[in-house]
């Protein structure tokens, strides 16, 4: 059978059974942007976390009254801790100056506040290799002890949840990608199903002219296997479209809040996967409805 | 016409010999077209469908199986393409063992059988062209070719080319069962099974498909036909396998 004919023989039998297939291609595509937007998630939010990390820095507030001498060793152990790259201090007028400067606006409220109502603090900023929740949680304990310090601040709190949150989430995308090719398989099958049933006279006369078993079971191996492809096809195409969407029109208010935030679409392995986990789901689909249909 | 009705162990006593000495004796002979030696079908629910069938049809020959519903004829057509498998016994066609066949032998035993139904089993959602073209293609038949072959097999059952281009349901019965036929000869098979091929026609269609028949059979393919209607197997001066109840009968 030439590949040729082979297309045109499966194309007649999908054809054949127009709406059936629109209907099962479109549940496919449904299935597949909801697996492909959740695998959006943690692409962006892990860039995201990254970006935080960057700015993410441990302030260690001193307590009253620590002499010039003592703040000056102190920077320098600080300097010379292992995962620690810059050191700055920041004096009792300085953290008032800073104050003021933030609140500018609300300048009568601020009057009568004197510079000792404000802490002296280091602010530490830590090697990219030191900016995990776990190290930064460790070093914090760490600077925790030395006498001097009255309170230790550090993202890292929020870093780690954040953190957790997208573990559960690449999990939890396993499992809808699990269930996804359940979906997938059974529409699939159930549709192939459907054509055999409408096919069953022609292919009982094809099986008792001596048609081979391959000829009369490939175009409905290649219906499933079409199937699951055009359903993700088109869920990477929605995807596509919602994505640019959000990027032109929703982006920026939400760089407003969170920063300059730069969104990435699935890479190019990823929809490749996708594609050949539609094509693989739908092949299995046509051959396990096939198993015990065109039994002649 | 006259029946020339034939006691199958008058006719196949070769077979049996007492159920002594070699089981196979008598089979694949050269000029035996099919052949059945000591065949049992029984279905699930223990329902006896034939038993201890031996027969031979020759090449060429044009048989008749007759026998009340019930009574196995379909069982046995279906037994010769390897629709069924014989729970014992063996089934010669042309020189295979069907009963022994591996499946993906089975479509090259069934490239040489053309089968005729009582409902013509044509797709009423193709044209007659494709109906026909459908096998050839399935056959692997040249693209070219395919159209010459469906021109020559219409020209043999009698049905003019205007046809080609109706879908069956727009013919009346004994033209359906023409293209049924057509579509039975279009790899020109050496065997052509017809199961109650007049069963849904009236006595005037019934015997143009017979005469046609017997015109397929004259250019040389081997025929059989099964029937229930012992009127219409009077008429014509063949062999005849009756059936009863699974067996064969006098």
């Amino acid at each position: 059978m030439g590949a040729l004919s082979l297309v045109r023989r499966t194309f007649g039998v999908m054809k054949e059974n127009g709406p059936t297939h629109v209907l099962s291609i479109g549940t496919i595509a449904i299935s597949f942007f909801l697996f492909a937007a959740f695998l959006l998630l943690p692409l962006n939010f892990a860039s995201f976390l990254e970006a935080w990390e960057k700015k993410v820095q441990i302030i260690l507030y001193l307590k009253d009254g620590v002499e010039a001498k003592r703040i000056l060793q102190l920077t320098g152990e600080l300097q010379r801790e292992e995962g620690i790259r810059e050191v700055s201090y920041v004096s009792q007028r300085k953290a008032m100056e800073s104050f003021e400067r933030d609140l500018a606006g609300y300048g009568g409220v601020l009057k009568g506040l004197k510079e000792e109502v404000f802490p002296a603090s280091f602010e530490i900023q830590m090697d990219e290799r030191f900016r995990t929740p776990e190290r930064i949680r460790a070093l914090a304990a760490r600077l925790g002890n030395i006498k001097e310090v009255e309170e230790v601040q550090y993202g890292g709190v929020w870093l780690e949840r954040f953190s957790i949150f997208l573990y559960t989430l690449k999990w939890g995308l396993w499992i809808l990608g699990g269930v996804l090719v359940v979906i997938i398989v059974s529409v699939t099958a159930n549709t192939v199903r459907l054509t055999l049933y409408n096919k069953k006279s022609e292919i009982e006369i094809l099986k008792l002219v001596g048609a081979t078993d391959t000829f009369v079971k490939l175009p409905f191996y290649l219906e499933g296997g079409l199937q699951g492809f055009l359903g993700a096809a088109g869920s990477i195409l929605l995807l596509l479209v919602l994505f640019h969407f959000f990027s032109l029109k929703v982006s920026p208010y939400v760089s407003l809040y969170f920063g300059q935030l730069r969104l990435s679409f699935l890479p190019p392995n990823m929809i490749g996967w996708i594609l050949g986990i539609g094509v693989a789901s739908g092949l299995l689909g046509g051959l396990l409805s096939l198993r015990k249909a065109a039994r002649i | 016409m006259t029946g020339n009705i034939t006691g199958p162990s008058r006719e196949y006593g070769i077979f049996i010999k007492g159920g002594k000495g070699n089981p196979h004796e008598g089979l694949n002979e050269a000029s035996s077209m099919i052949q059945f030696f000591q065949v049992y079908k029984t279905y699930p629910g223990n329902i006896k469908a034939l038993a201890n069938i031996s027969f031979k049809i020759e090449k060429g020959e044009f048989v008749f199986v007759t026998g009340p519903s019930g009574a196995g004829k379909t069982t046995l057509l279906r037994l010769i393409i390897r629709v069924e498998r014989p729970d014992q016994g063996e089934i010669l066609v042309n020189k295979r063992n069907v009963s022994r066949l591996k499946n993906s032998q089975i479509p090259l035993l069934r490239r040489e059988v053309g089968f005729v139904f009582q409902d013509f089993k044509l797709l009423n959602n193709k044209t007659v062209y494709d109906n026909i073209a459908l096998v050839l293609r399935a056959l692997g038949y040249n693209k070219k070719e395919i159209p010459k072959r469906v021109r020559q097999v219409l020209k043999v059952v009698g049905l003019e080319e205007w046809v080609l281009k109706q879908p069956p349901l727009k013919l009346s019965g004994g033209e359906q069962q023409r293209v049924a036929i057509a579509r039975a000869l279009a790899n020109t098979p050496s065997i052509i099974l017809a199961d109650e091929p007049t069963g849904n026609l009236d006595p005037e269609l019934t015997v143009e498909i017979m005469d046609l028949l017997e015109k397929v059979n004259q250019l040389g393919t081997t025929v059989v036909v099964a029937t229930h209607n012992t009127s219409l197997v009077a008429q014509y001066t063949k062999r005849i396998i009756p059936l009863y109840r699974g067996e064969m009968v006098e």
